[in-house]
């Protein structure tokens, strides 16, 4: 459309050289009644010796011209004929070829890239034009057709050079004429690989276009709005649905990892937990780093509702000038979501997607067996001076009266029974469809995943239904719907500590289970001097189960009030209902037990409406390309929850009614209101040289007076070098872009009353007996709490090669976080439990991203390259008060002794404490030790003996205490990569993923426990390789129950390397040659794949635990990377099919 | 265009439909009040009131830790085995360090009681309270309470930081004070409520601070100081409420009465922290949960059939006179019958878990009983719904007080038979002093049978480790009790490691010496 409205304008109507081929001085005396166009052009034909060319089936037209013309140039003839006929004219040698004039107001108004001219601009356009070309034109047509063969309409057709150029029709057909036989044709289209075919002295161009992989497609999901890829000048990352939907994960978050530079996902527990995502590093200490995610323009959480392959595309935000349109929420960086609207081309398509697979550990301890416990236990204990358990004498009794089996007989692998081959499967079915006035795509899904450690699970089923509708030229409405249900089994802790931590810790000679007991299960008991929890019977008996439903919504209506300019009404809904029952049972497994079944039903109800209006004003003044958005939007929370609880006795009754001791525990409702007004111009000059420039206005109702309201503006530049003439002398670079950016972001992470110091009546004290209400306060109140302040400034370069199949992005950012939205923990002298929550302390993050691609996409083999490293340094450089430091991490089973440190001038959450020296071989060498001061009297290691380990006197003062720590290592890795590879040799395709971080340390707190000898337990072989006087070549120190030398402080003995490089995913698929398919199906059957994927396949690492892959535990920041016995993640096989109809 | 004005006309209206009222971001908090909004009426203080004994009956306090820490710097008790958690068995050995959860779980706890008695003390002048007398009390308790607690961190740590008010600024933490400043505080606290509060309570009163209880706790913080003069007249005060209540001694007949959950508030009980059996026990430092969940862990820990974390020292066993039937109250030794009295049990070395105690030449399986529920139920392997309230404070102890200020700065003779009056309990019935075993010719003899009586007498009963501390410091312990005592560091505990972490102004520097 644009190329044929900018034809007109180097029509030729200015008598000049070659107009005079007949009488130069010639005028036209015209005048006719009612007579046809036809007509009115054989009479110039007379009056002139040009010959006029048209199709005669284009000027049938009935109408009628009346017109006297006296004396005029022939241009002014033509001028006045093509006002009232409509009609074009252009200069072609002795020949003049006539044409229909296009129909302005058929235009849609939602092509964007479309250009308007009102009748006055073409008018303008006519006059103006002064140039006289003679155009050697060759009219082209064809047909476009997608990747399956079906007919692709709307694709963009430029003549290249010019701005010559059309579309293709509901058939996927254009027409064209091409200015001489050496134009060339481009051919692109959203979501495709961009074309150029050059004409020669063809006329029948058609085309197959192939899907773009390539990370540099044309229009990105920006917020509020879209951009072309060429013209963003933030650091915005793409992920596409291809990619998202790869591995079997329910969330898209699991999705994400390693696929974007700078975005690092750490898997985080049993099916359905959530991982961790951090968006270029820590973003805050103590509060949440996590992103904001914003689902079809509507920010929520709970991504586990959201079925992965709904999802169409994901865009990173990850510098403040993109973010920035968030305004007080973006600081940790924004994930864009955008689900799936309709069919690509227009027609109709049903998928059917299903998976299979099963989950296994890859990765078991050496633990103890039986003998050998029975051998450490009477070691560690003789050397404590300690009695042996009863039953270390009494091996040979019966496990329990009834059997025979003796504990002598007994073996039980405790991860055998905790570890179980797991199945996971998804079954998906989609239609999408899309004609002119309606696009639509639905579809129906479950997901199903078993953890590997028995009693976990994860089950969801998903409804979605997408709609768009162009009600008339001016109106159009959509809507997204999505429904889910999900439940999900967690993983329990039990006495505070982990599952893996009972198993690691239980007895080998003990059986699992015991019919003689109360609920069927065993543990040890008094003779066994040892307490673990049966872990199976914490995971199969009690149970921690979640169901969430979740309906989640938007609609908008699209209205043009000018052509240039939109509005659009969004209303967002965001609802989920969640119901968490604990369920924990009667039961005596002869060490612990319980008299009543301990039921508690949790729910909470959420309600967050979105009420959002934007104007939208985009236009082309020549060279110059504005686009401005404004939005007013209103986002409220409704938040309600009530916590009840009673006993039954009664294990097979579920229902808290009747029960005793029926309590409402926790009951919270509140409401919140973010207020926010935003606008964002962007300006584009001749495609060169780029602006963008944003503000957000936010008002949160969650700060204390006076401090609710923040600005967050952001600014942008890009310079695309490749668009400059002087780069036409190197056509190897088609991409090259600079860009740079700076804003300011906020995080209002922060409960709604959070500054209150609230009074608690949460306690009681029976006086006589009878329980009385008590009432507290454990906070300090803070009434300047308000919004913390990151800038981040950002530098980065887009490169494409070789008409981007190479491309190239890198980007050097710096984040600065303000007011540091930062729990203080408080001295403990001061009485409060809740740690302080204020506006204090600074921290840094900078680091460097590149992204990589390379594309070969020609031939039989295809294939196509990407890589992503990114780094993040981190640190904090300034607390609350000078000097002042935070310390996390202490647990009485890894030690006792806090594990991380946080202090201005490190990184957060250092791990932090003493370093080891090697293991006291004899008592001169103590001594020598306790005398190196001068003063034997004053021990350098209080209780240490021969076999224990010597620690490091890092002060030189001749005694080891909290004086002698330091750091030990970061949990934050010097880099994080993915690598991926996708290939396609005829109908097979290969999909290798590697992901993995470099240069982490993992606390391994997994090593503490089996390692760690600090009371009776099971643990791993290596302590049969404890220190001995006849062993003394080990570093494994004496084994001597109660750890008086606390050998199992933290220390680098338990600092692993946690570097690991993972082949996430590798998948094989095969698809039948579409011959095949239409010899049995009949073409009802479009596509037909069938795959094994692989994820988790191999891991390349030195950690000596479960898993490298570590989160945090309890949600608990500043204890990330500390391995207390957190679920593994699991290697999987599976088998898929893909059919398409 | 009629189109474009009519929807541009609804556009602009949804624009001020949903403009934004700057009013919204107002909002009331409706389900909790705030430490402005409360406070204000009778009902409110009271509650808060509760709110301070609800930290003393917690986990980190009376509950569980503060006991094991009582008892594990005590040499009445050895390790049960194994499972006596690694940080309790540090400081029952003495290689406790700052980090140690028990005595940090202490100090954390008793700073929690004292930010909420201190509120009280701040807000009750304040609040809408029309009975004087009843603002008075309520404050008066706060402030026993928080005298109380302060007693016990200064005789633990020595120096520590003094908060007379709630901080209100992070910036608040405060260095360590002089005891000195500290015990005057304690007394000017006591010495209001020994003022103010009533000798006794009734009904649902029951367990609340009593004059008694100020004078006995106040006689007991000039004793850890060895100032007899000053304790004194208000040992005798409490033992002339306690007769003249009772109607005669203030014992109760039988000995065991003192720690079953039927025989709670009784005569002998001078102050008690209440536990019901209502619920479980509530795993939370600070006490803090919605459920009845007031129940008591300590007949779990230390049980011949439960955890039997601590048992009894040999010395503490060896202590015990022959016959004296007190041996048989607080021990359970194989063959004993415990649970339902109507079809008891026999309890079997299997059933002891861990170690064995030496008793009269004999290795053998001995466990705490007194604060057990096995008295009455067999717990199986884990019973925590024990109601027994803990006896802070009982005549005996006053008794046996008295008897030790007579005998240092009054008469041997009353000295002598306040003791007896202990030992003349019928359920005792033990011949009176002088014995062959204790002499009573010399003030020194005297105050061995003294140490004696208190250690069978209240034998697990947290009186010991704050006895030797006294006794240790007037120079009164001709032997070492503690096995691992080294002068100079083990009178007091660390400073916590989290207190040195967080306090800007309490660094290693100011540590206590030896740690």
């Amino acid at each position: 459309m644009i190329a044929t409205l900018l034809v007109i304008c180097s029509l030729n109507l200015q008598a000049g050289d070659t107009l005079k081929k007949g009488d130069d001085s010639a005028t036209i005396v015209l005048s006719v009644k009612s007579a046809s166009v036809k007509e009115i052009l054989e009479n110039l034909e007379e009056q002139t010796n040009f010959h006029f060319f048209y199709n005669h089936k284009a000027m049938s037209s009935s109408e009628k011209i009346t017109m006297t013309l006296d004396n005029v140039s022939l241009e002014s003839a033509l001028r006045e004929i093509g006002e009232r006929a409509d009609l074009v004219f252009k200069v072609r040698g002795d020949q003049i070829v006539v044409k229909k004039k296009p129909a302005v107001s058929v235009i849609s108004m939602f092509q964007r890239e479309d250009y308007f001219l009102s009748k006055q601009d073409i008018d303008r356009v006519l006059a103006s034009s002064k140039e006289v070309t003679i155009i050697n034109e060759i009219s082209v047509s064809g047909q476009v057709i997608d990747e399956v063969s079906k007919p692709l309409p709307g694709v963009n057709i430029l003549v290249k050079g010019t701005t010559i150029g059309t579309t293709t029709d509901a058939d996927g057909r254009y027409a064209l004429t091409a200015p001489d036989a050496g134009s060339v044709l481009v051919f692109s289209f959203i979501g495709y690989t961009t074309q150029e075919v050059a004409v020669g002295n063809q006329t029948d161009i058609s085309i197959k276009m192939e899907p773009d992989v390539s990370t540099l497609s044309e229009i990105v999901v920006v917020g509020y709005g879209t951009q072309k890829r060429s013209s963003v000048t933030g650091a915005v990352s793409s992920v596409e649905s291809k990619e998202i939907s790869a591995l079997a994960v329910p969330s898209v978050q699991s999705a994400l990892q390693g696929r974007v530079a700078g975005v690092n996902v750490t898997n985080n527990g049993s099916p359905g937990a959530s991982p961790i995502v951090r968006i270029r590093g820590i973003g805050s200490i103590t509060g949440s780093s996590d992103p904001l995610y914003v689902v079809d323009g509507l920010p929520t959480g709970g991504l586990n509702s959201f079925d992965p392959r709904d999802i169409e595309s994901v865009e990173v935000l990850k510098d403040a000038a993109s973010a920035a349109i968030y305004g007080s929420r973006a600081a940790n960086g924004v994930i864009l979501i955008t689900t799936k609207k309709g069919a690509k081309n227009r027609g109709m398509t049903v998928d059917v997607e299903s998976y299979y697979g099963v989950q296994n550990a890859w990765k078991t301890l050496d633990l103890l067996k039986r003998d050998d416990y029975l051998q450490y236990g009477t070691e560690l204990l003789t050397n404590a001076g300690s009695t042996l358990p009863a039953r270390f004498s009494n091996m040979n009794d019966p496990i329990y009266s009834g059997t025979s089996q003796t504990y002598a007989q007994t073996e039980t692998d405790w991860q055998d029974e905790v570890f179980q081959a797991a199945p996971i499967y998804q079954l998906q079915a989609s239609l999408a469809s899309s004609t002119e006035k309606a696009k639509l795509y639905a579809s129906a899904g479950v997901y199903g995943q078993d953890g590997i450690m028995v009693g976990t699970d994860f089950k969801r089923y998903n409804f979605r239904l997408n709609s768009e509708m162009n009600i008339s030229k001016f109106v159009r409405f959509g809507q997204t719907l999505t429904i889910a249900s999900s439940n999900q089994t967690n993983l329990q802790e039990s006495g505070g500590r982990t599952i893996l931590q009972h198993v690691v810790h239980s007895v080998p000679y003990m059986p699992v289970r015991d019919p003689t007991k109360l609920g069927g299960y065993r543990a040890p008991d008094n003779n066994d001097g040892s307490d673990p929890e049966n872990p199976m019977r914490i995971q199969e008996m009690d149970e921690n189960s979640t169901d969430v439903v979740k309906v989640f919504g938007t609609a908008y209506l699209d209205v043009s009030i000018l052509q240039s300019l939109t509005y659009r009404f969004t209303f967002g809904s965001d609802f989920s209902y969640s119901k968490n029952l604990v369920d924990q049972p009667i039961y005596n497994d002869g060490f612990g037990g319980r008299t009543q079944h301990n039921l508690q039903d949790n729910r909470t109800t959420w309600f967050s409406p979105l009420f959002q209006n934007q104007l939208t004003f985009n236009k082309q003044f020549g060279k110059h390309l504005i686009n401005v958005t404004a939005v007013a939007e209103r986002q409220d929370l409704k938040f309600s929850a009530l916590n009840a609880s009673a006993q039954q006795s009664s294990n097979f009754i579920y229902s808290l009614q009747a029960g005793q001791n029926q309590t409402i525990g926790y009951n919270d409702t509140y409401e919140t209101t973010l207020l926010s007004y935003l606008g964002r111009i962007n300006y584009e000059f001749a495609g060169k040289y780029l602006l963008s420039a944003s503000i957000r206005r936010d008002g949160f109702s969650g700060f204390a007076p006076g401090h609710k309201w923040g600005n967050f503006p952001g600014v942008s530049v890009g310079w695309r070098v490749s668009e400059e003439s002087f780069m036409a002398s190197i056509p190897s670079i088609s991409e090259l872009k600079l860009r740079a950016s700076y804003g300011s972001l906020g995080v209002n992470n922060v409960g709604p009353f959070d500054w209150q110091s609230l009074i608690s009546l949460n306690t009681t004290f029976p006086f006589n007996n009878t329980n009385q209400g008590g009432a507290y306060f454990n906070s300090l109140p803070n009434t300047e709490l308000s919004w913390e302040k990151t800038q981040m400034t950002n530098f980065g370069i887009d490169l494409g090669l070789f008409n981007n199949q190479v491309t190239l992005t890198a980007e050097y950012f710096q984040r600065k976080v303000d007011d540091l939205l930062l729990r203080v923990p408080l001295a403990p002298s001061m009485g409060y439990t809740v740690d302080y929550l204020g506006n204090v302390g600074k921290m840094e993050n900078s680091g460097f991203e590149l992204q990589a691609g390379y594309n070969k996409m020609d031939g039989d083999f295809t294939f196509n390259l990407t890589a992503n490293i990114g780094t993040v340094r981190n640190e904090v450089t300034d607390l609350y008060v000078p000097g002042s430091t935070i310390f996390a991490g202490s647990n009485a089973d890894f030690g006792g002794t806090n594990i991380t440190k946080t202090e201005t001038g490190h990184s957060v959450q250092g791990f932090y404490g003493w370093v080891t020296d090697g293991i006291f071989q004899t008592q001169a060498e103590i001594d020598a030790a306790n005398n190196a001061d001068g003063d034997a009297a004053t021990k350098y290691q209080s209780q240490a003996a021969p076999g224990d380990i010597r620690f490091k006197d890092l002060n030189n003062d001749g005694v080891i205490n909290e004086s002698d720590r330091t750091y030990l290592g970061s949990f934050l890795p010097n880099f994080s990569y993915g690598l991926n590879f996708s290939g396609n040799y005829k109908n097979f395709d290969v999909t290798l993923f590697l992901q993995g971080v470099q240069g982490n340390e993992v606390y391994n707190g997994t090593k503490v426990l089996t390692q760690g000898m600090l009371r009776l337990f099971g643990a791993e072989t290596d302590v049969l390789n404890a220190w001995t006087p006849e062993n003394t070549d080990t570093a494994v120190p004496r084994a001597v129950n109660g750890d008086p030398n606390q050998n199992s402080r933290t220390s680098n003995r338990f600092i692993d390397d946690g570097s690991y490089m993972r082949i996430k995913n590798l998948t094989i698929g095969y698809s039948l040659p579409s011959a095949i398919l239409n010899s049995f199906a009949k073409g009802s059957v479009r596509k037909l794949r069938i795959y094994a994927s692989f994820q988790n396949l191999l891991t390349l690492t030195n950690y000596s635990g479960y898993d490298p892959e570590i989160g945090y535990r309890n949600a608990n920041s500043l204890v990330q990377g500390i391995d207390y016995g957190q679920y593994p993640q699991p290697r999987t096989i599976m088998g898929g099919i893909q059919v398409g109809f | 265009m009629r189109n474009i004005i009519f929807l541009s006309s609804i556009s602009i209206c949804l624009l001020i439909a949903i403009s934004c009222d700057e009013d919204l971001l107002e909002k009331d908090n409706r389900n909790k009040q705030t430490t402005t909004t409360y406070y204000k009426t009778a009902s409110e203080i009271s509650a808060a009131l509760n709110g301070v004994y609800a930290v003393l009956q917690s986990n980190s306090m009376g509950g569980r830790e503060w006991f094991f820490l009582h008892d594990l710097r005590s040499d009445e008790m050895a390790t049960g085995g194994g499972q006596l958690e690694t940080h309790r068995n540090q400081v029952l050995i003495g290689t406790h360090d700052p980090s140690n959860g028990v005595l940090s779980s202490v100090w954390t706890a008793s700073y929690r009681l004292i930010l909420r008695a201190n509120a009280v003390i701040q807000f009750a002048p304040d609040a809408d309270i029309t009975d004087a007398n009843l603002k008075a009390r309520y404050i008066a308790e706060a402030k026993f309470l928080r005298a109380w607690t302060y007693f016990q961190l200064y005789a633990f740590w020595g120096d520590v930081p003094l908060y007379q008010e709630f901080s209100t600024s992070i910036a608040d933490a405060q260095a360590r004070a002089p005891i000195s400043d500290v015990k005057a505080l304690v007394i000017s606290d006591l010495t209001e409520a020994i003022s103010v509060l009533p000798s006794s309570f009734s009904g649902n009163d029951l367990g609340r601070a009593t004059k008694i209880a100020a004078q006995a706790v106040l006689a007991k913080v000039y004793l850890f100081d060895g100032q007899y003069q000053e304790a004194k007249p208000l040992l005798e005060a409490v033992v002339a409420a306690g007769e003249a209540a009772a109607g005669g001694t203030a014992l109760m007949d039988e000995y065991f009465d003192n720690f079953t959950e039927e025989t709670e508030y009784n005569k002998e009980s001078v102050w008690e922290i209440s536990y019901t059996a209502n619920g479980n026990y509530n795993w939370d430092g600070d006490g803090n949960d919605y459920g009845p969940n007031e129940s008591w862990i300590r007949s779990q820990e230390y049980s011949a059939v439960g955890w039997r974390n601590l048992i009894p020292s040999d010395k503490l066993l060896a202590e015990f006179e022959n016959n004296d039937p007190r041996l048989n109250y607080n021990f359970f030794f194989t063959g004993d019958e415990y649970g339902d009295p109507s079809s008891p049990k026999s309890l079997t070395d299997v059933d002891q878990r861990g170690n064995s105690s030496v008793f009269k030449g004999v290795t053998q399986k001995i466990s705490w009983k007194k604060y057990s529920v096995m008295y009455k139920l067999d717990p199986g392997g884990f019973w925590d719904k024990i109601g027994i309230n803990y006896r802070m404070m009982r005549y005996a102890d006053i008794y046996l007080l008295l008897a030790e200020c007579e005998n240092e700065i009054g008469s041997g003779t009353k000295a002598v038979e306040y003791l007896n009056k202990i030992r003349a309990r019928p359920s005792v019935n033990m011949p009176p002093y002088p014995t062959a075993a204790y002499p009573t010719g010399s003030k020194d003899q005297i105050f061995k049978a003294v140490m004696h009586e208190r250690m069978v007498e209240l034998a697990g009963e947290e009186q010991r480790n704050f006895d030797i501390l006294r006794w240790r410091k007037a120079g009164k312990l001709a032997t070492e009790p503690i096995s691992y005592f080294q002068a100079n560091k083990y009178e007091r505990l660390p400073i916590p490691l989290g207190e040195l972490d967080a306090n800007v102004n309490i660094e290693q520097a100011n540590q206590n010496p030896g740690y």
